[in-house]
C-alpha cells in the first residue's frame, strides 16, 4: 500500500491571484487517516485535488508509493483515471442520468469484472453503508444523507488503495453526521484504506483523524496527531483555530495589561531561557479556580479577577472572568464553585502553558522547561 | 525539488520555465479537449469568417462579367459598386428609397407590437383577466408560425385586380380594396406587428414578473401616487425589457424578406431585403455584396446596442429577488372587455389567417360559401386544367421532393449544429487554453449580428466559385446545410454552453477518477446526462429552418427547392391555392414541432424561440 508525498507542491490559479496553495511538504502514510483541517478557503479542496491529478502542479512533485505521479522537474503527469484513487466530492457529484445501482458498478463495469462479482461486490457495499433499498432509485429521489452514502459506496465499490474525501459530511444532520463519522472510522478500520479527509470542522478531524494537517492560507502550519495538535500547537493559528471555546491568548510586556504582568510575573524567574517568550496560551479547561488565596497551590500561574458570566452548556460550565479590561473564558465539568460578580483567584499549572516567541511561533525551551515530564520531538 | 545547474548551461529560472512549458503543454495535450477545440474554431472560421471577409472584398473589386462596364480587370480594387449603391442615379431606388422603407416598416412594426404585445404582457402577468394560462401559450403562437403566412392569407383577403391569379375575398364579395390596404407599407407593419409581439409578451411579461410588488408598495406607503409610481418606479425599471425587446424587433424585421416580397411586388414596395435579393437574382453580386454589408453593418450596430441594454438590465435582476412577489390587479368591470381583447388578438394573429389559408385551398371561387363551391381538388386533385400543377399538391412529386429536402437538410444542420453546439460548450467549459475559449464563444455568436439574408450572400460569394481545393458548391444542398449551420450556431452555442456550464465538471470528474478516458465519460456521462438540452438544442433550429426562407431564397435552386422556397416560387406563379397549402404544410411542421420539443424536454420551447 502506498504512502503518498507531496514535496515543494504549490498551486497557482493563474492571473494575479496569489497561490491557492504554497510550498506544501507532505507526508501521508500507509493506512493513515489524515485530516486537512483549515478554514474557508486556505486550499484544502486544491491540495486534495492535486493529489487526484484533477488540478495540474504549478510547482513541486507528487508521489504515490514508489511511482511519481505529477512532477514538474521530470515532465511527469499521471491522468486522474490513471491514478487509481477514490475521491468523494463535498457536492456528491452523482451522475444523474444512472440508478444508484449503475452509480456504484460503474467502476467495477470500467475494470470489466464480471456480472455476477460485480453484482455481488455492489450488494455487499450497499449492504455496509444500507443503501440497499434505493438501488433501482435515480439520484434526484434520495435525500443528502442517502445521496452522500451513495457517493462513499461508489468509491468503496472500487476498493481503493487512496481514498479522498472532500468534506463528506458537511450536508448532513448532526444526528446523520455522528453516524456517518463512525462508519467512517470503521471503514477505515476494515478496508485500512490510505484516506485523507478534508474539513473545516476541528472536532471532525479530532474524532476521526490519525494525522492532522492544519492549513491557513495555503501553507501548512502544523502536522501531527490530534492530541499533538491540541496540546501543542505549533504556532498561534494553530493554537487559535483548534479548540472550542478558544484558546486565552495573553501578550507579554503589557504595561496596562493585568493579565499579562500576572504572566510576566510567573515567567520572569526564567528569564534567561524565555526571553524571545512574546504571549502566552492557555487552554479554557487548564484554568482553574480558587474562593480564598490560599487554596492556589505553590508555583502556579495566579491572578486575582471577578467572575463576570456563567454559562451552563449541559454537562459543563464556561465561566466568564474579568480582569481589568480583558476577559479570560474557562471551562469546567463541576459546578462551578462561584457566584456572578464574585472576586476570585485564577490559577494555571505550569505545563498547562503555551509559550510563543514574536514570530507567532511555539517556544520549545519554555516546553522543556514547564513540561520536563512529556516527551519531546523536536 | 531542487534542480541542478550548469549541465546544459541554462540558468535556473529559464531551466525552470523550460520545465514548466514543458509540463503545460503534456497537461495540454494529453486529452483531446483541446485539440477538438482547435478543430471546431478553424472550422468556424472558415464557416463564418471566411465568408464574411469574402462578402466585404467583393464590394470593392471588380466583379465577373463588370469588367468591360468598369474598364478593370476582375479583381482590381474599385469604388464603383459603392458608389452605384449610394451616390448614383439608381441609388435612390436600389438603397435610399428601401432604406427608408425598412425604417418606417420596423418603427411601425415596433409601435405597434409595443402597443399590443405591451397591453398582453401586463394583462398576462398581472392582472386577473380570465384564461391566463391557456392565453400565455395560445398568444405565442404567432411566433411560431412563419412570416408570411400572414402575408399570404392577408393576399387572400385582400388581394385586388393589380395583380392577376385568383382574386382575393373582398373583390369577390363586391368591393375593391384599395392598393394601400392590399399591398405595401401598411399591411406589412401590420404582420410584423403581430408576428412579433410575442416578443414583446414574453420579455415584458418576464420583467413584469420578476419585479416585486414590495416596490411598488413601499412608494405608495411613501405617499406617492398610482401614477407616479408607474412614471418614477415601474417604467424605469421595465425600460430595459422593453428596448431589449425593441431593438430584437427591429434587428428581426431588418433582415425580413417574406412579408416585404409578397406584399411588396405587385406596387415596386421594396425594403433592404427585397431589394439585395432582386440584385442577386439579377447577378449583380458587387452591388449585392455592398447592400449586404450595408445590412450587416446596421445589424452589427443594433445588436451592440442590444448588448449594452442587456450588461444594464442585469443590473436590474437584483431587483426581483428571493422576497420578490407580485400581487395581481383586479380588472374589475373590465375584466370581460380585457379577455375578450386577448380573444380578438388570438383570432387575428392565429384563428383568422390559418382559417383563411385553409378555406382557400379548398374553395373554387374566393369567398362563395355554398356547398357545390368546396373542393379538395387543390390538395389530392388530379387532371386540373391549370398549366403547371395538374394535381393536387399532395399528388405533387415537387411538394415531396421539396418536404424531402426541407427535412434532410434542416434536419442535418440542426443535428450537426446541436452536436457541434454542446461540443464547442464542452471545449469553453473545459479547455485548460482561455484563449481558445474565448475564440469559439465569439466566433459562433458572429452570425447572430448578421441577418440571414445578408449571410446568405456571404454564402454565396464564398462558395459560387471553386476556391483552391474546394469546388464551387452553389446549386448543391452542401452549401444550404453549412449555411444553416452556421446560421444556427449562435443558439447552438450558447444552449450548449450554458448546459455545460450548469452541469460543472464534478460529474465527468467523478467518473474520471473512477478510471474513465476521455471517450467513455463523453458516451456514458457527458452526452447522456445533456439528452434533454441536446434535444432542445436540435429542435429549437429545427423549428426556425423549417420555417426559414431568408437563408434559402438566396441559396436554393429549383432542384434544391425546400418547402419554403417552393411555396414562394408558387405564389410567383400565382398558383395560390397550392402556395398557401404548402404554407399550412409548414406552420403545422413548426407548430407540432414545437408542441413535441415541449412534451419532450418538458420546458417551454416559445421562450427559447424569442432568443
Ligand atoms: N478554479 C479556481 N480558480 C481560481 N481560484 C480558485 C479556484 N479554485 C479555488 N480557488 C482559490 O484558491 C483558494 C483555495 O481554494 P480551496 O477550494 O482549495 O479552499 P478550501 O480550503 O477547500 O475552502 P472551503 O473550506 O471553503 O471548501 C481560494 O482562495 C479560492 O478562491
Ligand atoms: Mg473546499
Amino acid at each position: 500500500m502506498p504512502k503518498i508525498n507531496l514535496s515543494g507542491v504549490e498551486k497557482n490559479y493563474g492571473g494575479n491571484a496569489a497561490n491557492a496553495v504554497a510550498d506544501l511538504d507532505l507526508e501521508i502514510g500507509d493506512g493513515e487517516f489524515m485530516c486537512l483541517l483549515g478554514p474557508s478557503g486556505c486550499g484544502k479542496t486544491t491540495t486534495l485535488r492535486m493529489i487526484a491529478g484533477l488540478e495540474n502542479l504549478s510547482a513541486g512533485e507528487i508521489t504515490v508509493g514508489p511511482r511519481v505521479v505529477d512532477s514538474i522537474a521530470q515532465g511527469v503527469f499521471v491522468p486522474p483515471e490513471k491514478r487509481q484513487m477514490g475521491l468523494v466530492f463535498q457536492s456528491y457529484a452523482l451522475w444523474p442520468h444512472l440508478t444508484i445501482e449503475r452509480n456504484i458498478d460503474f467502476g467495477l463495469r470500467l475494470r470489466n469484472m464480471p456480472p455476477s462479482d460485480r453484482e455481488a461486490r455492489v450488494t455487499s457495499v450497499m449492504k455496509t453503508l444500507g443503501i440497499e433499498k434505493y438501488r433501482a432509485r435515480y439520484p434526484s429521489q434520495l435525500s443528502g444523507g442517502q445521496q452522500q452514502r451513495v457517493a462513499l459506496a461508489r468509491m468503496l465499490a472500487v476498493n481503493p488503495e487512496v481514498l479522498l474525501l472532500d468534506e463528506p459530511l458537511s450536508n448532513l444532520d448532526a444526528a446523520l453526521r455522528l453516524e456517518m463519522r463512525a462508519e467512517l472510522k470503521r471503514l477505515h478500520q476494515e478496508f485500512k484504506t490510505t484516506i485523507v479527509f478534508v474539513t473545516h470542522d476541528q472536532w471532525e478531524a479530532m474524532t476521526l483523524a490519525t494525522t492532522i494537517a492544519v492549513m491557513s492560507d495555503g501553507r501548512l502550519q502544523q502536522v501531527g496527531t490530534p492530541n499533538d495538535i491540541y496540546d501543542r500547537p505549533a504556532n498561534l493559528f494553530v493554537a487559535r483555530f483548534v479548540g472550542n471555546p478558544p484558546i486565552n491568548i495573553v501578550e507579554l510586556g503589557q504595561e496596562n495589561s493585568v493579565l499579562s504582568q500576572n504572566a510576566n510575573r510567573f515567567l520572569s524567574p526564567h528569564g534567561g531561557e524565555l526571553g524571545a517568550a512574546s504571549a502566552i496560551a492557555l487552554r479554557p479547561e487548564a484554568i482553574r479556580i480558587a474562593r480564598q488565596g490560599d487554596d492556589v497551590p505553590a508555583g502556579v500561574l495566579s491572578g486575582g479577577a471577578q467572575v463576570t458570566g456563567i454559562l451552563p452548556t449541559g454537562g459543563s460550565w464556561i465561566i466568564e472572568l474579568t480582569c481589568g479590561a480583558e476577559k479570560l473564558f474557562l471551562i469546567t465539568h463541576q459546578p462551578p464553585d462561584a457566584e456572578v460578580g464574585e472576586a476570585i483567584t485564577y490559577w494555571a499549572k505550569p505545563k498547562a502553558l503555551h509559550v510563543f516567541d514574536a514570530a507567532g511561533n511555539r517556544l520549545d525551551a519554555a516546553d522543556r522547561l514547564l513540561r520536563p515530564e512529556r516527551k519531546l520531538n523536536s | 525539488m531542487t534542480l541542478e545547474q550548469g549541465a546544459t548551461g541554462l540558468d535556473r529560472p529559464a531551466r525552470g520555465r523550460l520545465h514548466r512549458l514543458r509540463y503545460r503543454l503534456k497537461i495540454i495535450l494529453r486529452e483531446p479537449t483541446t485539440i477538438i477545440g482547435v478543430l471546431a474554431a478553424a472550422l468556424f472560421a472558415y464557416l463564418i469568417i471566411v465568408p464574411i471577409l469574402s462578402l466585404l472584398v467583393d464590394a470593392v473589386q471588380v466583379q465577373f462579367g463588370d469588367e468591360r462596364r468598369i474598364k478593370q480587370d476582375v479583381g482590381a480594387f474599385t469604388s464603383y459598386y459603392l458608389e452605384r449603391v449610394f451616390s448614383s442615379r439608381i441609388s435612390h431606388d436600389m438603397f435610399w428609397e428601401p432604406l427608408r422603407n425598412t425604417l418606417t416598416v420596423a418603427f411601425g412594426a415596433i409601435v405597434l407590437s409595443m402597443l399590443v404585445g405591451g397591453t398582453l404582457a401586463w394583462l398576462l402577468s398581472r392582472s386577473d383577466m380570465f384564461g391566463r394560462r391557456w392565453f400565455a401559450t395560445a398568444l405565442i403562437v404567432p411566433y411560431m408560425l412563419p412570416a408570411w403566412t400572414f402575408a399570404l392569407a392577408w393576399t387572400t383577403l385582400f388581394k385586388n385586380r393589380t395583380v392577376g391569379g385568383q382574386s382575393g375575398w373582398m373583390e369577390s364579395l363586391g368591393f375593391t380594396p384599395p392598393d394601400w390596404l392590399s399591398y405595401g407599407q401598411v399591411p406589412v407593419i401590420i404582420i410584423l406587428a403581430l408576428h412579433y409581439s410575442p416578443f414583446v409578451i414574453l420579455l415584458f411579461g418576464n420583467a413584469l414578473r420578476r419585479f416585486d410588488s414590495q416596490l411598488e408598495d413601499s412608494a405608495r406607503i411613501l405617499g406617492a401616487s398610482r401614477l407616479t409610481v408607474t412614471r418614477k418606479i415601474i417604467l424605469p425599471l421595465m425600460r430595459p425589457a422593453l428596448m431589449s425587446a425593441m431593438v430584437l424587433i427591429f434587428a428581426k424585421c431588418l433582415g425580413e424578406f417574406g412579408v416585404p416580397y409578397v406584399l411588396g411586388l405587385p406596387v415596386d414596395f421594396d425594403v433592404l431585403a427585397t431589394s439585395l435579393y432582386r440584385n442577386i437574382a439579377s447577378r449583380q453580386s458587387g452591388v449585392g455584396a455592398v447592400l449586404a454589408g450595408a445590412i450587416m453593418l446596421i445589424g452589427i450596430i443594433t445588436i451592440t446596442i442590444d448588448a449594452r441594454l442587456m450588461k444594464e438590465a442585469r443590473r436590474f435582476v437584483t431587483v426581483g429577488s428571493k422576497g420578490s412577489m407580485n400581487r395581481l390587479s383586479p380588472l374589475g368591470l373590465w375584466r370581460m372587455p380585457a379577455t375578450l381583447f386577448a380573444a380578438l388578438m388570438f383570432l387575428f394573429s392565429v384563428g383568422l389567417p390559418i382559417a383563411t389559408l385553409f378555406l382557400s385551398t379548398v374553395m373554387k371561387v374566393p369567398a362563395q360559401f355554398t356547398f357545390d363551391n368546396f373542393t379538395l381538388d387543390y390538395w389530392i386533385g388530379t387532371d386540373l386544367k391549370t398549366v403547371a400543377l395538374t394535381t393536387g399538391i399532395l399528388l405533387s412529386p415537387e411538394l415531396w421532393n421539396a418536404a424531402w429536402n426541407s427535412l434532410t437538410i434542416v434536419g442535418t444542420a440542426s443535428i450537426v449544429s446541436g452536436l457541434l453546439g454542446l461540443l464547442v460548450g464542452y471545449v469553453v467549459a473545459r479547455t485548460p487554453v482561455r484563449p481558445l475559449a474565448t475564440f469559439l464563444r465569439q466566433v459562433t455568436f458572429l452570425p447572430y449580428l448578421v441577418p440571414g439574408i445578408a449571410f446568405a450572400t456571404a454564402y454565396l460569394s464564398l462558395f459560387a466559385v471553386p476556391r483552391g481545393p474546394i469546388p464551387a458548391l452553389y446549386g448543391t444542398t452542401l452549401i444550404l446545410v453549412l449555411a444553416l449551420i452556421a446560421d444556427q450556431m449562435p443558439y447552438a452555442s450558447r444552449a450548449g454552453i450554458s448546459a455545460m456550464m450548469q452541469l460543472g465538471k464534478e460529474p465527468e470528474e467523478a467518473a474520471q477518477v473512477a478510471g474513465a478516458g476521455w471517450l467513455r465519460r463523453m458516451m456514458l456521462i457527458v452526452v447522456p446526462i445533456q439528452k434533454g438540452s441536446l434535444t432542445t438544442g436540435i429542435l429549437l433550429p429545427f423549428i426556425s429552418g423549417i420555417k426559414g426562407l431568408s437563408l434559402f431564397v438566396v441559396l436554393a435552386v429549383p432542384s434544391t427547392d425546400v418547402l419554403t422556397t417552393y411555396s414562394l416560387r408558387l405564389v410567383d406563379y400565382n398558383y395560390t391555392q397550392a402556395a398557401n397549402a404548402v404554407v399550412l404544410i409548414i406552420a403545422a411542421l413548426a407548430y407540432f414541432g414545437a408542441l413535441l420539443g415541449q412534451k419532450l424536454t418538458r420546458t417551454n420551447l416559445a421562450e427559447g424561440l424569442g432568443s
